[in-house]
């Protein structure tokens, strides 16, 4: 058996970088080791394992709503993943209400699919690292799949084929991936402006949240551009409201096809898919970060000219860095590591694994290794950590879903366009607390119809047994000190003294035994 | 972050534990610190988003501001969408006029219990949400001040921190609170706060987390707290099922949708009387951006049934509650392409209190001409919103002076406090 030590290197880097180990990484991992792990989880081949396609494919996701008079039927009952892999034209014509009638739910399934593939991913996918960085993504290009049912519909192809492509690859790719996506486009509303008075939303936060990162926002300076540091040398320090606006008239024209009017007599078709109308483009002559525009340039030049700038400029990597090395080391991550993290970022900001050459750097570094204990791990984090530690046949399920939410982590649900904080503040409010510990304890009692839970697949019982026995072993698996006071604890839970055997312990209780191991207050930190 | 009110009472229950098994339910009977009474309450409301002042109350006959926007983005002044007509405005030539949607406003202002500041808000020129909010949350005008200042101005200028001094109706702690020991986020009490797993698991839990250092076996304490100190307060019937919340004076809450639980849990908390100073809450989603009429009106209607009926619903504690409202900043003059408006300067800022000097607008009123805009877009910030939170907090809450805004220099009362 390997030692609590062991155990707490493994389990720190299977939850920084995932969402902890099964009980078969016990093993494989003192095998292999860290480094190969990490080169593995850093190339992973496209799309999923054979394992979680067929799991993907399986899997039944219960849709019920209630009969609508003279227009749809009461409905229950479990269906496939059917959205997850179709086109946005496939999914799109579901918003038109009036040829065939739909409760909202039907529209709603879309972003629901895509959160119980997420859950599903946590827990199963072999690629962890790929998962921990589409979170990562979502989170940084974040945009609330409930704020519209254009999104909703729109969240399929924007996990699968914006972020989860780009997630360890190159940074501008995706920037315009998210650009043109219908989901961005929809959440800042840049899908409506027009020239004449720009929308400056996606604009401000492709500034603020997307690239160069609000530091970078020297709004003293509003309409003075040359008085920016670096200006009149063509390098400009930061960006300033003038370069807002700019910015929002270069994406005028980028939209979706929603069956907007293009004048009195055309109609954009209604496909979801992105257009660009040149007519609602503001075709003249801008100045973004100090660069002249020329007027009237190529369809779309405009709008990538400024993904280039905004791409390429040092903040950003600064920023991203920053935000990376926060997630990833914690929130004392040294000004040093951030450098060198943006050194690699700018290095290698031409190749098409950019993002996992910086991840390397990251994981790869002593600071990374000596950080052990610093970041609080989210609630999915440790709702699939014990799934995937105790094995249990997961479904997930809407009663999943909103305890995951109501410990803090509603998936593509938070309400502003910064995504869920990486704070660990934000998950330690008391409530929320309470609600960390109903969602473990819920998944170990079943109350959620998410999968019986047997914790004696990875702690076996016999051998007359103490409890107190048990759940020290469950405390040094998870490599958390099992003092006297623990034991008896845990023991205390299911009603049984320390050291009286737990010969014959039904599951249920041995589960709420190995739920409280898992909440111990050190095992929430990775 | 909560930190807080656990230590004294806590050590109490380890000695009362028997068997190394705490009889959590015994920890209910526990009698609270706090001073109950007649102590003053402020209620800091946010309206996060930026909420569109000029479209809530508009200049309706001001014509630099009938050319600047489309009718659908301004308060019509006739017409079966007209306005409420607001007596006591800032500048006697323009009709101001409160948002058709705003009946349940209307009638606080006609009662004098609203009072209006408009051209209210941030000096700072950011145009950032999030650097605006911060700065507001902080109470600072500065990048460097931001830098430097991570508490909460609310934080601050309360001065007497008993237990259950301060709570947000959300699940995280408002910014305007941070680092306030004693503060406690409570986003809902309709189902009370009754031990997870039964008393044996929590009992367990507050095994595990009564000697662990860090954050989060902090928080697991303060949570255990939280649940046996107030759970017990939420009204149960005799079966020991929890009852629906009864406002009082026949007050409804239902037209305010989403708006009603925050609202309902910081009257509950109010009403257990455990000492609360002050509370804040969130009512958001103002950052229209496009198709601004529809979701504004929306958004109005259910603020403004929201604060009518919490009024109504404290009616017994007018005398020492006063609601206050902030919004990062307002929105553009002109409105954009999407019948929508960007980010722009001075919002506005309702005052709702018991001390009869609602029923008029207060601050002056810089003007809608392009020389008097800020910047010349946006309606210019003619009264700091620091300035109104330190009248309400020397006149309200007792505490004198300014401190808590560093560097600001109070240029004295406005009168909405008396």
């Amino acid at each position: 058996m390997p030692t609590p030590s062991d155990n707490q290197s493994l389990i720190f880097a299977l939850s920084r970088f995932g969402h902890g180990p099964t009980i078969e990484d016990f093993s494989s991992f003192s095998r292999h080791g860290v480094q190969a792990w990490l080169e593995e989880q850093t190339s992973p081949p496209k799309g999923d394992d054979a394992a979680m396609t067929s799991r993907l494919k399986d899997v039944r996701l219960r849709i019920h709503y209630n009969a609508a008079e003279g227009k749809w039927p009461a409905l229950d009952e479990a269906r496939p993943l059917d959205m997850l892999g179709k086109p946005i034209d496939a999914v799109w014509p579901l918003l038109d209400n009036s040829a065939t009638p739909r409760d909202g739910s039907e529209r709603r399934r879309a972003v629901d699919e895509v959160i119980a593939a997420t859950y599903l991913r946590a827990v199963y996918s072999r690629y962890q690292l790929r998962e921990a960085m589409a979170q990562f993504w979502h989170d940084h290009f974040h945009v609330n799949a409930l704020a519209s049912e254009q999104i909703m519909l729109a969240m399929p192809t924007y996990d699968r084929d914006v972020i989860r492509p780009n997630c360890l690859g190159n940074f501008r790719d995706m920037l315009e991936a998210v650009a043109g996506s219908a989901a961005m486009l929809y959440y800042l509303s840049n899908h409506s402006s027009r020239a004449g008075a720009a929308n400056e939303n996606y604009a401000r936060e492709l500034f603020e949240l997307h690239t160069l990162g609000r530091d970078a926002y020297l709004n003293d300076r509003y309409d003075r551009w040359r008085d920016v540091p670096g200006a009149m040398a063509g390098q400009p320090a930061g960006y300033i409201d003038q370069d807002v606006y700019e910015a929002a008239r270069a994406f005028t024209g980028w939209t979706v096809e929603d069956g907007a009017g293009l004048d009195g007599q055309r109609k954009l078709p209604a496909t979801g898919r992105f257009v660009y109308v040149e007519n609602w483009h503001d075709g003249y002559q801008k100045r973004v970060l100090t660069q002249e525009f020329d007027p009237f340039s190529a369809a779309l030049a405009d709008g990538r000219k400024v993904l280039d700038l905004v791409a390429d400029h040092p903040a950003t990597a600064r920023h991203l860095a920053r935000k990376l090395c926060r997630r990833f080391v914690g929130p004392q991550a040294s000004e040093s590591l951030v450098e060198q993290t943006a050194q690699v970022w700018r290095a290698t900001a031409k190749a098409p694994d950019q993002i996992a050459q910086v991840i390397r750097t990251i994981a790869l570094s002593p600071e990374f290794a000596a950080s052990r204990g610093a970041k609080l791990k989210r609630p999915l984090t440790v709702a699939a950590g014990f799934i995937r530690l105790t094995g249990l046949d997961f479904v997930p399920t809407e009663g999943f879903h909103n305890a995951v939410a109501a410990a803090g982590q509603r998936l593509f649900g938070f309400p502003a366009p910064t995504g869920l904080p990486d704070d660990d503040s934000y998950f330690l409010g008391a409530n929320t607390v309470r609600n960390r510990w109903n969602l473990l304890l819920g998944v170990a009692q079943n109350q959620w119809g998410t999968g019986a839970c047997d914790p004696s697949r990875t702690v076996p019982v016999g051998g007359d047994k103490s409890a107190a026995t048990y759940a020290k072993q469950w405390l040094d698996l998870l490599g958390v000190p099992a003092d006297a006071s623990a034991l008896s604890a845990i023991s205390g839970a299911v009603g049984v003294p320390p050291t009286v055997s737990i010969e014959g312990m039904d599951a249920k209780r041995l589960s709420t035994m190995a739920a409280l191991a898992v909440l111990s207050p050190d095992y929430q930190s990775c | 972050m909560t930190t807080l009110f656990r230590r004294d009472v806590l050590k109490g229950l380890v000695a009362a534990s028997v068997g190394g098994v705490l009889p959590i339910p015994g920890l209910r009977s526990l009698a609270f610190g706090a001073e109950p009474g007649r102590a003053p309450i402020l209620v800091v409301l946010h309206l996060r988003g930026g909420c569109d002042g000029l479209n809530l109350v508009s200049p309706a006959s001001d014509p630099d501001f009938i050319a600047a926007r489309i009718g659908d983005l301004r308060v019509a002044m006739d017409g079966k969408d007209a306005g409420y007509a607001l007596a006591g405005g800032p500048d006697p030539k323009i009709d101001f006029r409160l948002h058709p949607a705003a009946g349940g406003l209307a009638e606080l202002y006609q009662n004098r219990a609203l009072a209006i500041v408009h051209a209210s808000g941030l000096t700072n020129k950011t145009r950032s949400h999030f650097v605006a909010t911060d700065m507001m949350d902080r109470g600072v005008t500065s990048d460097p001040d931001l830098a430097h200042i991570p508490s909460g101005w609310l934080s601050r200028a309360v001065a007497a921190k008993s237990r259950f001094a301060a709570m947000t109706a959300q699940g995280t702690l408002s910014g305007d609170l941070a680092d306030m020991t004693n503060a406690m986020a409570i986003p809902d009490l309709a189902g009370g706060l009754p031990p997870v797993g039964g008393p044996a698991v929590s009992s367990a839990l507050w095994q595990l987390y009564r000697n662990s250092a860090g954050a989060m076996a902090s928080a697991g304490r303060d949570c255990l707290q939280m649940m046996a100190e107030i759970d017990p307060k939420v009204p149960r019937d005799p079966q020991g099922r929890i009852a629906a919340y009864q406002p009082d004076g026949g007050a409804s809450y239902d037209t305010a949708a989403d708006f009603a639980r925050p609202l309902k849990t910081v009257a509950q908390l109010i009403k257990m009387d455990m000492g609360l100073q002050v509370a804040t809450l969130e009512y958001g989603n103002w950052d229209t951006h496009e198709y601004q009429a529809g979701r504004f009106r929306y958004q109005v209607e259910r603020l403004s049934n929201g604060l009518a009926a919490f009024w109504t619903d404290m009616a017994a504690y007018h005398d020492r509650l006063v609601v206050v409202t902030a919004t990062e900043f307002g929105r553009r003059l002109r409105n954009n392409k999407s019948n929508g408006t960007d980010h722009g300067r001075a919002g506005v800022t309702l005052v709702l209190s018991g001390k009869g000097t609602g029923g008029k607008f207060y601050g002056p009123w810089p003007g809608l001409k392009t020389e008097q805009l800020d910047e010349g877009v946006d309606l210019a910030v003619a009264t700091d919103y620091r300035r109104i939170l330190t009248e309400i907090v020397n006149a309200h809450l007792g505490v004198p002076g300014s401190a808590w805004f560093p560097g600001y220099a109070y240029p004295g009362k406005l009168g909405l406090m008396v």
